[in-house]
């Protein structure tokens, strides 16, 4: 017979998993709508005459964004399945109506914000919100589903004693955290400024200086989640599906202080790996001065 | 009508924790999103509740546990307290980890404090490793140990809201007392949060940032805060006898 342990460390890695996905969607999602910190830069570019055709949409941070869209999406799951709908049907309608919101919130969003840079000269594309409010809704409904799903398994399977709504609230709160800790950092220091030299930060003195052609044509959200999956949305589902798994494993494999011993030694485990990435990075990079601190090198 | 004080004063210091937890965070918000400052490239608020709130996640787990299966004593109180705070570091650390990856790998700078010319913990040189119109970049290992510390803190104090909570509610298996406790930690998290991120204005890079020195402030504003918020979750609760 199946040792239930396997089981239980089964669920974990298909939470895990669900999570990675959930983390790249959201990330994604926030570079094709462009939200969170880097959307300052596209917010500022009108304003120091650089108008463009980026999709700017700050609804709020991602985490209460993400808490709202996933407690919405996981209390219509709920009152679908006290209905005796069946799981995935609930979730799937659960989501689609979080997703939907979220859509809603884009179009004002983008619409109010860029309504009020008229006197920047910043024109509202309606070609702009036609194609890219769908793409936003999609990536939304699979972070969402997703979200909503391992929640789901925490909340009936692990019996976690939350509600699940609230559940999906936290763990969307927790996934906007991560996405916009992480992923956005690719969006916001290295494709938004690909005009900079690479290898340093942005030089505060170009702030608002955003790229604002593409490869073909003028640069748009499309553009943008394109280069972003190839590095920062699938790191956000890593960083995501990490903290899924590694703190359910820990409580799934030990119980009592093993688990809080196990949880620590991950912890340790993190940091000296931080500290090996710091050595190697400042090894191949170098210093951007001489040793007097004078002079560039 | 005689209102606990020790739950009172319980919830209080948890909320001072919370605050006190967020000043260790390193967080450079939208700069840092621009690698122009030293910390993760988020808010304040938005990381610290992330983190915190994984915690409460992982102190339910094990409070449910805990309570159900018999009697709850003050050892079982400490292991929920640990198990939220282990929760809060296992997602703070893995941010800040994977953040400094995509710092090193995709946007190309070496992690650096322009708070201090050599790092507390690593002595490493800082100052030379800024680059040209920047205030540092990524998460130097002072900042990484100290965002620990920060969810440590940030951890046990939502897991100490939650679990007095739950103490007051004298329910373990009632889903509308563990959503009340629950909803009323997370709400007490946000004040705290909230109130600890005006007093550090944006930007800190850790607890050797001028800034953490700051730190009395929020403690005293975060156990006002706290205070008042216990006063009305513990009657809501039902602790009043």
């Amino acid at each position: 017979m199946m040792d239930p342990i396997i089981m239980d460390l089964g669920i974990v890695a298909l939470m895990g998993a669900l999570a990675t996905i959930a983390g790249a969607a959201e990330d994604l999602e926030s570079d094709v709508g462009s939200q969170s910190n880097p959307n300052s830069q596209v917010q500022l570019a009108a304003q120091m005459d650089f108008p463009h055709r980026i999709f700017n949409k700050a609804i709020s941070g991602e985490p209460p964004a993400y808490g709202l869209w996933c407690a919405t999406g996981a209390t219509v799951a709920s009152v679908l399945l006290a209905q005796n709908m069946s799981v995935i049907f609930a979730i799937a309608i659960g989501s689609l109506a979080g997703a939907i919101l979220l859509g809603l919130f884009a179009v004002t969003a983008h619409m109010g914000r860029t309504a009020s840079q008229k006197r920047f000269k910043q024109p509202v594309y309606m070609d702009m919100v036609i194609g890219h409010v769908p793409s936003i809704i999609a990536h939304g409904f699979i972070a969402v589903f997703c979200i909503v799903s391992f929640s789901y398994i925490m909340d009936h399977i692990l019996t976690h004693p939350f509600p699940l709504p609230l559940l999906a609230f936290l763990w969307g709160i927790t996934a906007g955290a991560i996405g916009s800790s992480t992923g956005d950092v690719h969006y916001g220091a290295e494709r938004e400024f690909q005009n900079q030299p690479f290898g340093c930060g942005l030089n505060a003195a170009y702030s608002g200086n955003i790229v604002r052609k593409a490869e073909s044509g003028l640069r748009n959200g499309m553009d943008n989640v394109w280069a972003c999956a190839k590095f920062g949305g699938p790191v956000t589902g890593l960083a995501l599906g990490f903290t899924v798994f590694f703190d359910n494993w820990r409580s799934t494999v030990f119980s009592g202080m093993n688990a809080v011993i196990a949880g620590l030694i991950i912890v340790l485990i993190l940091i000296l790996a931080n500290r090996l990435v710091e050595v190697q990075a400042r090894k191949a990079y170098g210093p951007f001065k001489d040793e007097e601190g004078g002079a560039e090198a | 009508m005689i209102i606990d004080p020790i739950s009172i004063a319980l919830i209080t210091l948890g909320g001072a924790l919370i605050g006190l937890g967020v000043h260790f965070i390193p967080v450079g918000g939208a700069p840092a999103a621009m690698a122009q400052a030293t910390g993760v490239g988020t808010g304040t608020v938005q990381l610290a509740a992330g983190a915190g709130l994984t915690g409460l996640i992982s102190a339910g787990f094990m409070y449910n546990f805990l309570a159900t299966s018999g009697s709850f004593t003050t050892s079982d109180f400490m292991l929920v307290l640990a198990s939220g705070a282990v929760g809060a570091m296992i997602m703070i650390t893995v941010t800040m980890f994977i953040g400094q990856l995509v710092y090193v790998y995709c946007v190309g700078v070496p992690p650096v404090s322009a708070k201090v010319d050599k790092d507390p913990i690593t002595g490493d040189r800082q100052d030379i490793y800024v680059s040209k119109g920047t205030e540092g970049h990524g998460v130097p290992t002072v900042s990484f140990v100290s965002g620990t510390i920060g969810g440590l803190f940030g951890g046990m104090g939502g897991s100490l809201v939650y679990v007095q909570l739950m103490q007051i509610g004298n329910a373990p298996a009632d889903p509308a007392v563990v959503a009340l406790a629950g909803i009323f930690a997370t709400g007490v998290f946000y004040v705290n949060a909230v109130l600890a991120s005006y007093n550090i204005g944006g930007t800190i890079e850790g607890f050797h940032d001028p800034k953490f020195k700051r730190v009395p402030k929020a403690i005293i504003s975060c156990l006002v805060a706290s205070l008042l918020c216990a006063i009305i979750a513990v009657p809501i609760m039902g602790g009043v006898s």
